[in-house]
């Protein structure tokens, strides 16, 4: 087959970019967050659907002829049943992986390699140790790039990066942009007379994935905490992807062991793992995002308040931000609250 | 300790020989809750609305765990013709029993749905079981045949011939039986589990010999009809049983609720085969003083939660119309301190 | 004449019953406390307050029916008292239970079947505890389960659960890991997802049964800790029994759809059915009552009776009802279910007995309705409107819950050739006269 789409779009964290890269395809994560297209997607999916999963579903429908194929896992029930609809609804090819929720690493192995058979076929391209390798360096690099970004919002001193800025730049590199460069200079740089010590309280945030066209969202968060680190899908969740064996079955090992997603069964590693990071970065707060419906994250509330032993600010959405003052009130009222308790 | 289950959660465990968290409490609050819904008596007990809305009411007031739908024993007696008089500020009292004018054979079995105030109890079965009954049991008490048959006769009258007729007076109790059949059936299909309760066959108004001869087939009648339907079936006896307590194992009862009784006593005698419910005393409650009650129901209910079968916290008699509101309540709060089952 | 009866006819009925045939029927033998034919109303007091509305079939084996279903949560109970293990399956809704009783006196349940209990007793108590506990508002009436787990009082502390997560609903998986927050110890196993021969065209399912096959040998190792007994040829006849089971069902199954008339309600055939999860913890009698229940859809075909109008007009249900009024709502409507894809296939397909026992119930369960593609679950039906046998379709849906969600739209577009009616069950006690015009308008569509 004639490498002529270029876009090999994919939904799940565990799903190894540098496999989807070696096709020659560029990886692009379904991340689609726009309210038109998510009623779009009600003409097939009920409104009780993921608006997440209703945008891709339209996004993908109404761009296909950028798509070589769809790469999608078990992971969430709707991300999954989308490919149902994607199946029926259009002629894109559609691979889905078994990403078993209970420790079974060798399902995940068995499946990555019945992945790269298909992806084999489809790109018509033997994926040579070669080919993998080269890949796993370049998107490691990346990765070691954006980790460096990242340390610089956990600075104690205001950080020259944003989180809403640095959201954007790991937007790269879910669209597959890596090659963008990314002018690092001033964020390593500090300005003459040194940097101001924040005063806002540092929160964690935590939950659904963000969309692209939700960015806003952390704008609005910046405005009254800062944002230390994130587990979402969508900003830096990725930069846990480290592969030491720069093979095959390194990669297999690296997105296996990635802290889990919170749908794994039992989720004690995922409250574990990212309890240790909320004590590495001081947190004060967590700041729990879901979207409409997220019943893996919506179910964890009164745990993650249990379990961390932090405040939790649940903010949900349906991906409309009409209830745009009501969030800025309750963000503000949140960080006053923290303020007061530190 | 927190509460975890609701009554009608806790009575289920209870009947199916399992532990629920605490002790259920079911202080016989009957007439008393007109008192605690501010209505007169009569208002009470002649609207099934009313009446239902008056159990609610101190359900929300006290917390306890049973519905408990009744006014007075002559219910039956009063549907098959016997006249009552009703005061405005106290509960019908018998004034012409129907067998001083008509012979036995002249009864007619009652129809549940229009006669007498046996309407009244179904409409207000009906509405307490609509309203709450998810939650909380809807208990109606039902008098016994030997009960009733006292209320269809001159008492004095009766008494004698269990002596002199002892067949003029199964006859009575055989309508009686017919009776209250009929009227469990209504009450059973409007939403109620029939209690039966037989205060005049207590040691304290007859001997156990005419208690085995008359009033024990009654309750035995009654009982059958009721495990037709696989209910466990509730015997209330107030007064002293003590001189019955054996006879009170073939009633066939399921749970046997006492009240001049030592409880040890029926403990050891009874609580291999039946549960217990009982038996504070409805003078201390009606006139003790709160630190009285809480003393004394919390040492009651230790004893009680001994009982190997299971045990409900209750008065040994309807709780006094005019009791302190803080009087039920120390109670019940005593039961509830001292009731637990669980960790 | 058969016919669906409600509460106080069934009273008047019962009258008729005798002692003798009272104290005939017990579960576990025991007469004690065993025996369950009561009439409706016996559990309507006890708080099954649909009970009052619903309508159920007329006939002696449907008493019996119901007295045993309605009798559940006290036989767990009891099962525990005579020293039975009692065991919960979680989330596979079929298979696990046969493994469970190849062991002696080890009784098998699912506890998401409580998500009946709050519409039986119209009741949202179990609900709204679920919600106390942090499960949100909008989410399938499963949630119930953590309810009940949370109370201990609608069936008692399992000995050992085992909860089946992955290409499943995620409702209930979320429902599971809040249960094992609760306390509860839990042995997980993986459902994957089937995908087919396309997917792996030189050994169409052979890796996925490899992995249930695994899952299953888990299941069975930790039985063997738990009992001290290892005996394979048990798991053999655990397999003939269920099978036993699902056949008798198929045949009622199809004896009530094919005939003229429509010998048994709904209702009770969705109860039928869901029986052959486990057997509503006495698999023994609950076989014995089909046995009858047959016997008397036999009568009623051979006589020409029925319980509908003979011009009910057939139709399919996909995904169960919570509320079991609907049921006797759409029948009051005129239509008749004729075909049913109640998320239970694996539940309902035979199980090979002339293999490895556990590479039997992997393919079994491999033929689970929520594991694959929607058009997969749909064929049946899809089969059946094309042959003319169903003129509708009504799909029954939990407003939140995930497979319902993706689901609904496709299986529309798959039927698309009759008219397809999607609802959403309310809160118990929450059908209303709007949602009642709704099933008249599509049976009036149906009918012209």
């Amino acid at each position: 087959m004639v490498n002529e789409k270029k876009l090999i779009g994919y939904t799940c964290s565990y799903i190894p970019v540098e496999i989807l890269a070696v096709t020659g395809f560029k990886p692009y994560r379904l991340l689609s967050g726009e309210i038109n297209l998510a009623r779009a997607g009600e003409k097939i999916l009920k409104v009780d659907a993921c608006p997440l999963i209703k945008s891709n579903l339209s996004y993908i429908l109404e761009n296909s002829d950028k798509f070589a194929c769809i790469v999608g896992s078990t992971g969430c029930d709707m991300a999954r049943r989308m490919f149902d609809c994607l199946q029926e609804l259009s002629d894109i090819p559609t691979y889905i992986i078994n990403n078993p929720r209970t420790d079974k690493p060798e399902i995940f192995y068995d499946e990555i390699d019945w992945l790269v058979k298909e992806l084999e076929k489809l790109s018509n391209k033997r994926f040579e140790p070669e080919l993998i390798n080269y890949e796993i360096e370049k998107w490691e690099a990346v990765r070691n790039l954006y980790r460096q970004l990242e340390a610089g919002r956990r600075l104690q001193t205001a950080s020259l990066l944003s989180a809403a800025e640095f959201a954007q730049i790991c937007a790269n590199y879910h669209r597959g942009a890596i090659e963008l460069e990314i002018k690092t200079t001033n964020y390593f740089n500090p300005p003459i007379g040194g940097l101001r010590k924040s005063t806002k309280p540092s929160v964690y945030l935590i939950g659904s994935p963000i969309p692209y066209e939700a960015h806003s969202i952390i704008e609005m968060l910046e405005n009254e905490v800062r944002l230390v680190g994130d587990f979402n899908c969508g900003i830096s969740r990725f930069l846990n992807i480290k592969i030491q064996n720069k093979d095959l079955a390194g990669i297999k090992q690296a997105y296996y062991k990635q802290i889990p997603c919170i749908y794994k069964r039992p989720n004690h590693d995922f409250y574990a793992m990212v309890g240790e990071r909320l004590k590495e970065l001081a947190c004060q707060g967590i700041i729990l995002w879901t979207l409409d419906y997220c019943d893996n994250y919506e179910f964890e509330l009164k745990r993650m308040e249990k379990t961390f032993g932090l405040p939790v600010l649940w903010l949900r959405s349906d991906l409309s931000f009409q209830n745009k003052s009501q969030l800025k009130i309750r963000i503000a009222a949140f960080a006053e609250m923290l303020r007061q308790s530190i | 300790m927190k509460e975890v289950l609701n009554p009608r959660e806790r009575f289920g465990l209870l009947v199916i020989d399992e532990k629920p968290d605490r002790c259920n409490i079911i202080p016989l609050i009957t007439s008393h809750s007109a008192t605690v819904y501010k209505i007169g008596l009569k208002e009470y007990y002649t609207n099934g609305k009313t009446m239902a809305k008056a159990q609610i009411a101190a359900i929300e007031e006290y917390g306890h765990d049973a519905i408990s739908i009744f006014s007075e024993v002559g219910i039956i007696a009063e549907a098959m013709g016997s006249e009552f008089i009703y005061p405005d500020d106290d509960l019908p009292v018998l004034k012409s029993p129907i067998l001083t004018k008509v012979d036995v054979f002249a009864l007619k079995v009652p129809n549940p749905q229009k006669d007498g105030r046996l309407p009244i109890y179904l409409e207000a079965i009906d509405y307490a079981y609509s309203a709450v009954g998810d939650k909380i049991p809807i208990l109606a008490y039902v008098p016994a045949p030997f009960t009733t048959g006292m209320m269809l006769s001159d008492p004095n009258q009766f008494l004698l011939a269990t002596i002199k007729n002892p067949n003029q007076v199964k006859a009575i109790i055989e309508m009686s039986l017919k009776a209250a059949i009929d009227f469990c059936y209504e009450i059973i299909n409007a939403g109620g589990l029939p209690i039966i309760v037989d205060p005049l066959a207590s040691s304290s108004v007859i001997s156990p010999r005419a208690y085995q001869e008359f009033a024990l087939p009654g309750e035995q009648g009654l009982i059958q009809f009721l495990h037709r339907y696989d209910f466990d079936v509730i015997l209330h006896i107030c007064g002293d049983t003590t001189p019955i307590l054996d006879l009170l194992l073939q009633t066939g009862a399921d749970l046997i609720s006492l009240d001049k009784v030592a409880l040890k006593l029926a403990i050891e005698k009874l609580a291999k085969k039946m549960r217990i419910i009982g038996n504070f005393d409805t003078t201390k409650i009606g006139f003790g003083t709160v630190d009285e009650i809480l003393k004394e129901t919390k040492a009651m209910t230790r004893i009680g939660m001994r009982a190997e079968k299971g045990y409900i916290v209750a008065t040994g008699c309807e709780v006094p119309i005019f009791t302190p509101t803080e009087n039920v309540k120390a109670f019940i709060r005593a039961a509830k301190e001292a009731g637990w089952y669980w960790d | 004449m058969p016919k669906k009866i409600g509460l106080s006819d069934w009273s008047e009925q019962f009258k008729l019953v005798s002692v003798e045939q009272i104290k005939k029927f017990t579960y576990y033998h025991n007469s004690e406390w065993g025996i369950y034919l009561s009439p409706p109303a016996t559990f309507m007091v006890y708080g099954t307050r649909e009970l009052k509305r619903l309508k159920l079939d007329n006939s002696f084996a449907a008493l019996r029916l119901w007295g045993f279903v309605f009798n559940e949560s006290e036989r767990l109970f009891r099962a525990k008292q005579i020293g039975k293990k009692v065991i919960a399956t979680m989330g596979d809704l079929g298979i696990v239970p046969v493994i469970i009783m190849a062991f002696p006196d080890c009784v098998p349940f699912y506890p998401e079947c409580i998500w009946w209990t709050p519409f039986f007793k119209e009741s949202t108590v179990l609900l709204d505890t679920a919600t106390q506990l942090g499960i949100p508002e909008a989410t399938c009436f499963s949630k119930a389960t953590l309810g009940a787990f949370y109370k201990r009082a609608y069936f008692p502390r399992p000995d050992a659960i085992f909860a089946s997560t992955g290409a499943s609903c995620d409702d209930y998986s979320c429902i599971m890991q809040l249960v094992e927050d609760l306390g509860y110890e839990i042995v997980w196993l993986e459902i994957p997802l089937r995908k087919g021969q396309k997917a792996y065209p030189n050994n169409a399912s052979g890796r996925l049964e490899e992995y249930l096959i695994g899952e299953y040998q888990r299941v069975w190792k930790k039985m063997v800790e738990l009992t001290g007994i290892s005996n394979k040829n048990q798991l053999i006849k655990s397999i003939k029994k269920a099978n036993q089971l699902r056949n008798l069902v198929t045949s009622i199954k199809n004896l009530t759809y094919e005939a003229p008339k429509a010998p048994l309600p709904g209702l009770e055939l969705m109860t039928i059915e869901f029986g052959n999860l486990y057997g509503y913890a006495d698999i023994e009698e609950w076989i014995d009552i089909l046995k009858m229940i047959k016997r008397t859809i036999e009568d009623r075909i051979e006589k020409g009776l029925g319980v509908l109008q003979e011009d009910a007009i057939p139709i399919a249900w996909i995904t169960p009802s919570a509320d079991p009024l609907l049921l006797n709502l759409v029948e009051d409507a005129g239509l008749r279910i004729v075909q049913t894809e109640y998320v239970i296939n694996q539940a309902l397909v035979p199980i090979e007995e002339d293999i490895d026992p556990f590479r039997a119930l992997a393919r079994a369960f491999l033929q689970a309705s929520l594991i694959g593609k929607t058009s997969e679950r749909v064929k049946r039906i899809i089969a059946g409107v094309k042959e003319g046998k169903i003129k509708g379709v009504l799909i029954t849906n939990m407003l939140g819950a995930s497979h319902c969600a993706m689901e609904t739209g496709l299986i529309m577009r798959f039927l698309s050739a009759v008219p397809v009616l999607a609802i959403d069950v309310p809160q118990p006690f929450g059908i209303t006269e709007q949602l009642k015009t709704r099933i008249l308008a599509f049976a009036e569509t149906l009918k012209h």
